[in-house]
This record gives C-alpha cells, sequence and structure tokens, in this order.
C-alpha cells in the first residue's frame, strides 16, 4: 500500500517538473511566433484642383509670327502644349488600324524655384498611345506621366524632338521632317515614319485659335494634314507592315475654356479629293453648342479656307452609351458645308473609342463618304469628343483639349 | 459530483485566504509578466512591419547600391533604355524632430509619377496638376505628414488655429531645415494609420536636398512577376546596373532586418518565462499544500465512498478556479504594465537595431489568448501534480499523517536521482554543437529543474548537519525548529524549493547583466582612447550614418592643440548575406592599441590592414558568420563585389550583428563614398582637454549641431546607453523579484498557518506566546536562509549558462563572468525579508490563540 502511494516532495515533483518543460517549450514556441497580417490603404485627401490660375504665364492674345523649326519645340511660358497624332493605316491586305499617340506638357508653376536636385522640375508630361484594331473590335489605350527631368521626359527644337520615356517622336532633317513615332507599351506598339504632303497649316487667324469671347481664352495652333505613314503595328505576337495618313495638331495655350464650356467636339478629316478638313465646336453647360465653332478646309494644293460659324452644318445621326462612364456620345453625323457643295457622313469604326484614362474622352478613327459638287467623296479620320461622361464634371475640360487632370 | 464535496471544496477555500489569495497574487504576476513582455514585443515588431510595409509597399524587388546607395541615372537607364515601367525611385532616411525630443521621422522621397503601382496610398497624389502636387514638385523643403500625426503634433497646413504651425523642423546630419507642411495624407484604416504615423512623405527633389543626396538614390522599388517572365525582366534589369548596384527581393531584405532582432525578443520571451515558472511553483506550493492540508478530509470522504475522479476533479476545479481569476487578474495587470514595458523594448531596438517606433500597443485577441492559455495551463498542470496525490491516496492510509512523511523521507533519494539524470540531460543539451536558441533555453530549464529536484536532499544534509554541529547548544526550541523543517519535508521541501527558484532566477539574471555591464565597460575604457570624440548629433539610434560637414572637419583638424587625427566612417552596405556594417578606419598609430584581437597578431593584423586591403571583423560576427582567420568577406562595392581577406578577429560589445573594419585607404579604393562619420582627435601636451574642447564648440555655426566630448563624456554616453538597453532586463529582473517576494511569502505563511494545531498543542504543553513567536520566525526565517542560501549556486549555474552559452549564442559576443558580492547578499537578505514578514502574521495569529481554540478541532 505504502509503495503505491507517491509523495509530494518527490515523484509529485518530478511529473510537474515533465509537464512544466512541455508547457515552457510550448509558450516559447507561441510566443515566439511573430503574428502580424494585414494591409495597408490610405488616400491622399483630395486636393484642391488648380482653378483657372493664369497670373504668371504667358498668353495668347493675338497672332504671332511661327518659325520652325524652333516652334515644334516647347513653349514653356505658356500653361499647356501638345504633340497631337492620328491616323488611320491599312495592311496589304486591307485590315484597318487606327493610332493616337499624345504629348501633353503641363507647367506646374510660372515660376519655379532653381533647384539643386536634378529631379527638381517645373514642367511635368502626359502621354496617351492608343491603337483601335477595326478587325478585332479591339482598343488599346495606355497612358504615362512624367516630370520633365532626367532626360526621363521633355522636348526639343533642334532637333526636334519630344518623348516619354520609350515612347517618342523624333524628327530629321531641317523642318523636323521625316517624324518618327515609336511606342510600346507591353504586347502592343507602333513604329511609324511620317512624310508630310503639304506645308503647316495655321488655323484660325494666323495660328491664333479663339476658344471664347474672353481676349486670352485661345491658343496658338498649327497642323500638318496630310502626312503618308509607314511602318509597322505589333499586336501580340504579330508584326504587320502597315500603311496610310497621319494628321499633326500642335497647339499650345494657357487658358482656352471659358467658365460655361463644358466640352468640344473636333474633327479632322482626310478626304479622297485631296483636301482636309479640321471642324470643332465648343459645348455649353446647358448642352448647346456654343459660338465658338470654327474650321479650316484645306484644299489640295495647300490653300487654306477658314469656315466662319455658320458655314458648317453638324447633324448628330445616332448616339452610343457607355456602359463605363454612363456618358451618351454622339456617334454618327451628317456634316455638310453648302458654300463647297460638300456633304458627308461621319460613321465611327468602332462605336466603342471611349479611352477610360486618367480623364474619360471619346477618340476615335471614323470613315467618312459622300459627295462634292457631285462627286463621290470618302475619306477618313479622327474625332474627339469631351466632357460626355457622366462622372462628376470633369473641369479639365476647361482648360483645353483633353488636358490631364483628375476627375 | 455531490454538492456537498463542492461545498467542502469551498469552505476550504475561504477558510485559508492568505494562502489563496497570495497564490491568485503569485499567478497573476507571473501572466502579467509575459502577458506584457509578449505584448511589448509583439507591438514593437508590428511597428517594425508596418513601417516597413508603408515604405516598401508592393515592391517584390529593389535595387539597392553601396552606402549612398546608387546613381540616379539608373533609374532613366532601367525605364527607358530596359523599358522596365513598374519601377519607383526611392530616396529616405531618418531624421531627427529637435521640436519634438526623441521623435524620428521616416524621410521618404517619391516621385508621384512612378508610386501608384507600389504604394497605393500615395497614388491619389499622382495624376493631374493640383495645387498642393504642385507645391509637392516644385518647393523645395515641402512634405506631408498624415492627419494622425498633424493633429498628434500640431501641424496643418492651415495655421488659423491656435498652437498649429505648418512647418516642422528636421534635423539631419549636423544640420537642421524647416519642411513646410502642404498637405495632410488621410490613412483609410487603423493600420494605413499606424504605418504612416513616423513617414514624412516629400518629393524626391526635396529629399535629395534635404538628405544630401543630390544625383543618388537610396534604393529603386520594382514589382517584378514571378516566373519566366520575371526571369527576363531581372535579366533586362541587370543589363543596365553598374558594377556597385544589385537587386534583391525585397521580402528577403526587409526580413533580415526583422531577423535582427529575433534574438533579443526571444530573451526577453525566455526571461518572462522565468517569471511563470515561479508562479507556476507558487500554484504547485499551494494546491500540494491544500491537498496536504486535507489529507484526512480526502481519506474520509473516500471512505465514505467518493471515487478518485471526483476527487481528482475536485483539486483541478479548484486550481482552475485560482487559474482563472489569477489569470484573468495578470492579462489586465499584463496589459497596464505593457504601456510601460513597449517603450522599454522600443527603446533598445532603436538603440541597438533600427528606428522603430510605437505609439501604441497592438492588442489582439490572440495575444491575449496565448496569454491566457500559459495562465489556465501553467495551474492546470501545476494543479496535475497534487490532484494525482490526492486520489492515490488509500481511504485508511490517507488519515494517517505520519505514512505521509515516512514517504517523503523515501522519496528524497529519487528525487535527487532524477536531478542529477536532469542535470546530466541539460549539461548535455548544452554541449551539442547547435546554435538554436530554443534548444539553449530548453536545456537552461532543464538544468534549472535538476537543481530544483536537488533541493530536498540538500536541505535534509544541510539541516542534519546542522543539528549536529549545533543541535546541543540550541535547546529544545532550537531543535524543535531544525526537525520540524526535516520531519514535515512533503511540505518544506516545496515551499523551499520555490523559494529557491524564485531567488534564484534573480541571482542569475542580476549576475548576467551586472557581467554584461562590466565587460562593456571594460572594453569601453580600452577602446576609447583619443582624446576627444566628435560626431553628428546620433539620432536616437546608435548606428549612426550621418556625416560631418567636411568644412568642419578641415576647421576641426586644423585647431591649434590637436596633435592628430582619427577619422571614422560607418556605413551599410550589402553582401550576398545580407545587410553588413562596415567602419572605414584612418588610424593613428597610437589609436591601433586600442582594438584587443582574439585571433590574429597585432604585428601582422595591421600592416596587411593598411596596405593589404584586408579587414578585420568583431567577434560576433565572426560567430555569426563561422568566419575564421584567413576567410574572406564579400562585400558588394562602387566596383562590384569584391573579396576582403580576414586579417584579424577583434573584440567588440558596439553591435551584436557584427562590424567589419577596414582602413580609409581600401575604403577609398573601393567606395566612392568621401564622408566622415566621427573624429577622434589627440591633444597636444601642452594643452587642456577642456579648454579644447570649448574651442572647438566655438567653430561650429549656429544653424549645426555636432557632439564634441572628451573620452570620458562619450565612455559615459555609452554607458548611459548601454544601460537603457538594459533597462527592459532590469525591470524584468525586479519583477521576477517581486514575483518571487510573493512566493517566499506565501509558501512559508501557509505552512505555519498550517501548524495550528501542533502550535496549539505546543502552547497547552506550556510555550508563551513569546516562544511560540520565536519558534515561528525562527523556522520561517531558516526556511528562508535555506532558499537564499541555496539559491546562490543555482543562481551562478543559471547566470554562467546566460553569460557563456545564451549570450554568446545570441549574440555572438564572449562575457566575462562577474559576480558581485552584493548581489548575493540582496538575495539572501531577500529570502530573509520575505520569510520573516512571512512568519509574522502566523506568529502573531497564534500567540493571540488560546491553546483550547486551537485544539478544539479534535
Amino acid at each position: 500500500m505504502a509503495q503505491k502511494e507517491g509523495s509530494v516532495g518527490g515523484r509529485g515533483l518530478l511529473s510537474l517538473l515533465s509537464l512544466l518543460i512541455l508547457v515552457l517549450a510550448g509558450g516559447a514556441y507561441v510566443l515566439g511566433k511573430p503574428h502580424v497580417s494585414g494591409n495597408i490603404q490610405a488616400q491622399v485627401s483630395v486636393m484642391h484642383v488648380l482653378g483657372g490660375e493664369t497670373d504668371g504665364y504667358a498668353r495668347a492674345l493675338e497672332p504671332r509670327v511661327f518659325s520652325f523649326p524652333q516652334d515644334h519645340g516647347p513653349h514653356p511660358a505658356y500653361r499647356t502644349e501638345w504633340w497631337y497624332y492620328t491616323g488611320n493605316l491599312e495592311t496589304q491586305s486591307g485590315r484597318h488600324f487606327g493610332f493616337q499617340l499624345t504629348f501633353f506638357r503641363s507647367a506646374l508653376a510660372p515660376r519655379v524655384a532653381a533647384r539643386h536636385s536634378a529631379w527638381g522640375a517645373g514642367q511635368v508630361y502626359m502621354a496617351h498611345f492608343v491603337l483601335t484594331d477595326v478587325e478585332n473590335s479591339r482598343l488599346y489605350a495606355f497612358e504615362r506621366f512624367s516630370r520633365a527631368a532626367l532626360g526621363l521626359a521633355g522636348a526639343q527644337a533642334e532637333p526636334f524632338r519630344v518623348w516619354l520615356e520609350d515612347w517618342s517622336v523624333q524628327g530629321a532633317g531641317q523642318n523636323g521632317l521625316p517624324m518618327h513615332l515609336r511606342a510600346r507599351e507591353g504586347e502592343v506598339g507602333i513604329d511609324f515614319r511620317l512624310q508630310s504632303l503639304k506645308p503647316i497649316v495655321l488655323q484660325g487667324d494666323r495660328g491664333l485659335s479663339q476658344k471664347g469671347p474672353e481676349a486670352g481664352n485661345a491658343s496658338y495652333y498649327y497642323s500638318l494634314t496630310r502626312m503618308p505613314t509607314q511602318g509597322t503595328i505589333t499586336v501580340a505576337d504579330e508584326t504587320f507592315q502597315v500603311s496610310g495618313t497621319s494628321w499633326m495638331d500642335r497647339e499650345w495655350s494657357t487658358s482656352v475654356l471659358g467658365k460655361n464650356q463644358v466640352g468640344w467636339d473636333w474633327f479632322s478629316l482626310q478626304l479622297s479629293d485631296g483636301s482636309e478638313l479640321m471642324f470643332f465646336q465648343l459645348r455649353h453647360v446647358d448642352g448647346e453648342t456654343d459660338a465658338f465653332r470654327s474650321g479650316t478646309l484645306v484644299r489640295p494644293d495647300g490653300e487654306t479656307l477658314t469656315l466662319q460659324q455658320d458655314a458648317v452644318h453638324l447633324q448628330v445621326q445616332e448616339y452610343w452609351h457607355s456602359p463605363r462612364s454612363g456618358g451618351d456620345y454622339p456617334v454618327r453625323w451628317q456634316l455638310q458645308i453648302p458654300a463647297e457643295d460638300l456633304a458627308v457622313e461621319i460613321i465611327p469604326y468602332l462605336p466603342d473609342q471611349e479611352l477610360s484614362l486618367s480623364i474619360s474622352y471619346w477618340e476615335g478613327a471614323v470613315r467618312v463618304h459622300g459627295s462634292v459638287q457631285g462627286e463621290v467623296l470618302q475619306g477618313h479620320g479622327y474625332v474627339e469628343l469631351t466632357g460626355y461622361h457622366k462622372q462628376p464634371r470633369d473641369r479639365a475640360g476647361r482648360v483645353g483639349r483633353a488636358r490631364p487632370a483628375s476627375s | 459530483m455531490s454538492r456537498l464535496l463542492w461545498r467542502a471544496s469551498l469552505r476550504h477555500l475561504l477558510h485559508h485566504p492568505w494562502q489563496i489569495g497570495l497564490s491568485l497574487v503569485g499567478v497573476a504576476l507571473g501572466v502579467a509578466v509575459v502577458v506584457a513582455i509578449d505584448l511589448a514585443n509583439s507591438s514593437a515588431q508590428r511597428a517594425f512591419f508596418l513601417s516597413t510595409e508603408s515604405v516598401v509597399g508592393r515592391a517584390t524587388h529593389q535595387i539597392v547600391g553601396g552606402s549612398r546607395g546608387i546613381p540616379e541615372d539608373i533609374f532613366r537607364a532601367l525605364r527607358i533604355e530596359a523599358g522596365v515601367r513598374l519601377a519607383a525611385p526611392v530616396v529616405e532616411g531618418d531624421v531627427a524632430a529637435p521640436e519634438y525630443p526623441g521623435r524620428t521621422f521616416r524621410l521618404f522621397g517619391i516621385d508621384p509619377f512612378a508610386e501608384a503601382p507600389f504604394r497605393p496610398y500615395l497614388a491619389g497624389m499622382r495624376s493631374g496638376v493640383q495645387s498642393d502636387l504642385v507645391a509637392f514638385l516644385t518647393q523645395p523643403a515641402t512634405g506631408i505628414v498624415s492627419r494622425g500625426t498633424g493633429r498628434q503634433l500640431g501641424l496643418d497646413i492651415n495655421t488659423q488655429q491656435q498652437n498649429t504651425r505648418d512647418s516642422l523642423l528636421i534635423r539631419v546630419g549636423s544640420t537642421q531645415h524647416s519642411v513646410k507642411i502642404i498637405a495632410l495624407l488621410e490613412p483609410s484604416g487603423e493600420l494605413s494609420r499606424q504605418a504612416l504615423e513616423n513617414l514624412l512623405v516629400t518629393d524626391i527633389a526635396t529629399a535629395q536636398e534635404l538628405l544630401g543626396m543630390t544625383g543618388r538614390l537610396s534604393r529603386i522599388d520594382l514589382s517584378i512577376p514571378s516566373g519566366e517572365r520575371g526571369e527576363a525582366v531581372l535579366a533586362k534589369v541587370a543589363s543596365v546596373l553598374p558594377p556597385g548596384a544589385e537587386v534583391r527581393s525585397a521580402a528577403a531584405r526587409s526580413q533580415s532586418v526583422a531577423q535582427m532582432t529575433r534574438a533579443f525578443s526571444l530573451n526577453l520571451t525566455a526571461l518572462s518565462l522565468l517569471a511563470l515558472i515561479v508562479g507556476m511553483f507558487l500554484i504547485y506550493n499551494t494546491m500540494t499544500f491544500s491537498v496536504v492540508q486535507r489529507r484526512s478530509l480526502i481519506g474520509m470522504l473516500r471512505t465514505l465512498g467518493v471515487t478518485r475522479a471526483e476527487i481528482f476533479s475536485l483539486i483541478l476545479a479548484e486550481a482552475a478556479l485560482i487559474g482563472v481569476l489569477g489569470t484573468a487578474v495578470g492579462i489586465l495587470l499584463g496589459v497596464i504594465l505593457a504601456h510601460g514595458l513597449v517603450q522599454l523594448v522600443t527603446q533598445t531596438i532603436t538603440d541597438l537595431y533600427f528606428v522603430v517606433s510605437v505609439r501604441e500597443l497592438t492588442l489582439t485577441w490572440f495575444g491575449l489568448l496565448k496569454g491566457l492559455g500559459l495562465g489556465l495551463g501553467a495551474t492546470i498542470v501545476a494543479a496535475l501534480a497534487p490532484a494525482l496525490e490526492a486520489t492515490t491516496a488509500q481511504p485508511r492510509a490517507a488519515l494517517n499523517r505520519s505514512s505521509l512523511e515516512t514517504q517523503s523521507q523515501r522519496a528524497v533519494p529519487r528525487a535527487a536521482l532524477a536531478g542529477v539524470c536532469l542535470l546530466l540531460f541539460g549539461g548535455g543539451l548544452l554541449l551539442l554543437p547547435s546554435r538554436d536558441l530554443v534548444l539553449s533555453f530548453g536545456a537552461l530549464f532543464v538544468i534549472f529543474l535538476g537543481c530544483v529536484l536537488l533541493v530536498p536532499v540538500t536541505v535534509v544534509v544541510l539541516l542534519q548537519g546542522l543539528q549536529v554541529l549545533v543541535g546541543s547548544r540550541m535547546g529544545i526550541l532550537g531543535r524543535l525548529c531544525i526537525r520540524g523543517v526535516v520531519a514535515s519535508l512533503s511540505r518544506t521541501a516545496v515551499a523551499i524549493a520555490a523559494l529557491m527558484v524564485a531567488v534564484s532566477v534573480t541571482v542569475g539574471v542580476g549576475i548576467m547583466v551586472e557581467s554584461f555591464r562590466q565587460t562593456v565597460a571594460y572594453w569601453l575604457e580600452s577602446a576609447l582612447q583619443a582624446d576627444i570624440y566628435i560626431s553628428p548629433p546620433g539620432m536616437v539610434s546608435r548606428w549612426n550614418e550621418q556625416t560631418l560637414d567636411p568644412d568642419l572637419v578641415a576647421r576641426f583638424s586644423a585647431a591649434p592643440g590637436v596633435d592628430s587625427v582619427n577619422t571614422y566612417r560607418r556605413v551599410s552596405v550589402e553582401s550576398p548575406t545580407g545587410r553588413v556594417q562596415l567602419v572605414a578606419l584612418a588610424l593613428d598609430a597610437r589609436q591601433s592599441t586600442s582594438y584587443r584581437f582574439i585571433e590574429g597578431a597585432p604585428g601582422t593584423i595591421w600592416p596587411a590592414f593598411e596596405d593589404g586591403q584586408a579587414v578585420i571583423i568583431s567577434e560576433p560576427y565572426a560567430y555569426h558568420h563561422e568566419l575564421q582567420l584567413e576567410d574572406v568577406v564579400r562585400l558588394r562595392t562602387d566596383r562590384g563585389q569584391h573579396a576582403f581577406r580576414v586579417a584579424g578577429i577583434f573584440v567588440d560589445y558596439g553591435s551584436d550583428q557584427g562590424l567589419v573594419m577596414m582602413s580609409r585607404k581600401t575604403y577609398e579604393q573601393f567606395w566612392e563614398d568621401r564622408g566622415i562619420s566621427s573624429l577622434g582627435l589627440y591633444v597636444t601636451p601642452e594643452h587642456d582637454v577642456a579648454t579644447l574642447v570649448a574651442s572647438l564648440r566655438g567653430l561650429v555655426a549656429a544653424e549645426q549641431e555636432v557632439l564634441i566630448g572628451s573620452n570620458r563624456a562619450l565612455r559615459e554616453a555609452s554607458l548611459d546607453i548601454f544601460d537603457r538597453t538594459f533597462t527592459i532586463t532590469s525591470v524584468l529582473h525586479l519583477l521576477t523579484t517581486a514575483v518571487a517576494f510573493v512566493g517566499v511569502l506565501s509558501a512559508l505563511m501557509a505552512l505555519q498557518l498550517e501548524r495550528e494545531r501542533e502550535l496549539g498543542v505546543l502552547r497547552a504543553t506550556g510555550f508563551t506566546p513569546r516562544q511560540v513567536w520565536v519558534l515561528i520566525t525562527a523556522q520561517t526565517g531558516l526556511m528562508g536562509f535555506v532558499s537564499g542560501l541555496l539559491a546562490l549556486p543555482v543562481g551562478m549555474l543559471l547566470a554562467s549558462v546566460l553569460v557563456f552559452v545564451i549570450n554568446r549564442r545570441s549574440f555572438g559576443w564572449t562575457l566575462q563572468l562577474e559576480i558581485l558580492p552584493g548581489l548575493l547578499v540582496e538575495a539572501v537578505v531577500l529570502a530573509l525579508v520575505a520569510a520573516f514578514l512571512a512568519g509574522m502574521y502566523p506568529a502573531f495569529k497564534m500567540a493571540r490563540t488560546s491553546p483550547a481554540v486551537a485544539l478544539r478541532e479534535e
């Protein structure tokens, strides 16, 4: 009996100790394991969007003398500037592509303190690269931002070059021609060589394009309207040899839109009779088109005809509803210039060419058919529609065409 | 089970409030210490994780370089030539905020245009032209802090309100700058709020200018897919990297930083578990005691037909009750305690490893459940043995007290044998050539428990020896006193063991800290030999990579009275095994005697060091990387990776990660950095050090801040930092001592209270109350003294293992064991005082009780 019994001082202690070791080992293991997890998120408090601040910048007040190649380069005294390339191209078998490659320059402030750091910059660049693959009904749209520092982005006149990282336009020769366009993002890329068949077209009044009634609500605006284009397009693993016609728009300004202007419709058409048509209208907040609508007809010989307010009749025939932005975009128009006996219908290659980038807008390749003075007229071009999406009003619309801004 | 049984149990508990109360306190304190340390550790870890996460973001890889980062042109090459677009440049550094002493910010310079894929919380700043973004990009010295930090520090973008301002003073190196706050970051959740707390976000240009890093980047963050596509991207990245830069996995990098504190945290955890052990002994003591007290009751119950299972459940339920109450109180206490401890822990981590700041505790259910589990588990485990004990009692024998004591006497040799076995086993574990810390601590605990098992035999031998030596001269009271201890060994052995555990832990930890401190003090004495030391103000961290203004260096060097100058450059550089702390030295011949080598002869080391591009490494570095003389250390230099020969291994206690040192000459051959972190000046004999310090201070411009001090001042400052880093250990030591004190008190008091009847008999046979008082006090005093005495060798053994094994394996350095007599005396006094106090109440109670009342239960 006595043998069966343990004793508190001896065996009990022993069994306690062995268990103790177990507990401690377990405890050390559990305590030794770090226990952290979770995600980190924060948002920068909404900062005030830059208003219509124009103090300290140069303004487009009166016609100026353009000189090239200098004016291909940047004009940093103005707040905004862009190099806008659009075009319609086809493979030999007739597969159609549209493209847009645009570089936007934006001055951060009229005067910027000198900095020791090379990253200190007064200019910011944004670029959009869009490819419309008509056959597959696909739209590829990309955008980039960079400060103009360290060679990451910038523009220069001689030799002409504008670039944002490895998206670039590079000019060779005296007037920056031919121009070499290169952009690639992931599996989509373009590599084009652009010539020009016509001299530079100064839009508006000798290059001064008035956008609103207030003095200074205007831009300097010139174009190359017919640029034969050769090169390659890459989509996924396929590379296509393409050729076609491009259009270059150059515009710089400090303030463009007036208070109640919300957006615009802009057309650039290259027609089969050898002429080109540029036309834009500004839309009012109440949906009416503004008094400021204007255009230029470029004749085959390069002679230009400025189209005043009433010279162009434009009628929307069809709308397309964007499931993304909720906007209703016009996507079919009847355009008439009675004085020229010109009537055409404008139809997008794809209705959905809305770009869901930092700002939402519609920019797409269109084809044109109709007649001029009884003859059949065909062609293609690009249309830009801004201010239609149903998000909180895009205040960027005030500043200029497709200006970068947050919505 | 019948209600009667429960009522019997409850009555027993209520009749022994002291016993139960003190063991509650013991459990509560033990649990509190463990919970507090765990909370402090995990909060610090979390703070580190969050601050890392906030700046690493979603980067998978990073391009890193040498001591001064990488040239900024790499970024353009990466983006344009290599076409790698998921890349974001970062310029960062820790800066002090002099207006808020002790507070540091991570100055984090970014390019908002490249940020979106990496740190989504900064992405809102990306697009478009916004007025704040404009200021952020174009105005020098502007920055953004989180809204919470802004509120805390009274920083706001509009200063309309009282007590707010819109600029923050920061100090970089020796220069101060004012940074204008132009926006507040709005965190979207609790996590982000903590992560952003110490971030001062600026544009990359601003960061370069403020940190003096124009032309350089701290790193480039990359987001690289896994698999083959990722390999292709990495190859493209590699094609544009200069020899001084390389790609590292981001996770590995922050992990290796987090790993730095592992040994430290584990040591703290182990020390806190020691407190829990002491608490467990308290529970064990209490429960054993209550079983012993109720042996006759249990015997009666068994005779009446109560089953073993019922008895077992009863005892365990009692323990669980104490456990639940004690643990609940302990967790509460622990949370309160943690608020204090977390600051100590983070201070130490900041002093020793990296800047981390915890403004609040991270209380997680998991952490609290861990505490609950440990507290309850420990209680139940401690009560298992007594519960089993109660069930094994045969109904008749249980009534017989003397049979129990006979058992106990017989068990003594068996316990001793087990103790010896455990000691051998633990010793064997220590001898294993492993470096694993958990194993080492396991071995430590095994050895410790071996010592505990040897307590009964030692007590018997000691007391019998005492009896033989002085027995005849002590009179009846003395003999009664000693015999009482030996005769009721079932109770006294456990109590003495518990006391011994408690006291020896305080002895062991105390000796370890003191040894460490003394070793460092000796080392500082020999290591600091120049007369005057000059450095930029440390932020809060010891590893200070800030540089001195070159103009100042020139002015100091040319000052009259300066005989010769040593320069130091501290930097972190990359190596295949992680980041390495590198020191470049330009030495005066005299200074070379300040390094003590444990490997290599100074006569051959110094020439190789000066002219042979050889390096010397500190003992911890050699230990962690298992390096010996003539091995090589591979470092990423500005000229690519280079293997440096190890010419010597020197003694150093400045960094537990270890140091690599090379001559300034070698450093300048391989790195472009020409900065100087600090200076050591030798003064000509005819000049007075104090006067020269004053005149050197006069050379410093008003907006600059430089620390200039004599070697004595630096030594004292270093020891201050040392003491600061050990505050947490000292606090733990103190807490364990408190638990130990409560242990002694409760064990002995319970013992005496239980002797009510025995003392009643003595009173009845003619003992005066005074004699009873003397007997009780003498007996508790004797037990206290014996346990204090036993705690000394055990404590020293514990200390030796901590010093020679645990410290070596944790930090890689060899310490000298320093045993201060004061510490030992303190331990015995602690045991005696607690014992004396424990005897007071029972003696008082017994002296006042009439013998008849004490005997009434018969």
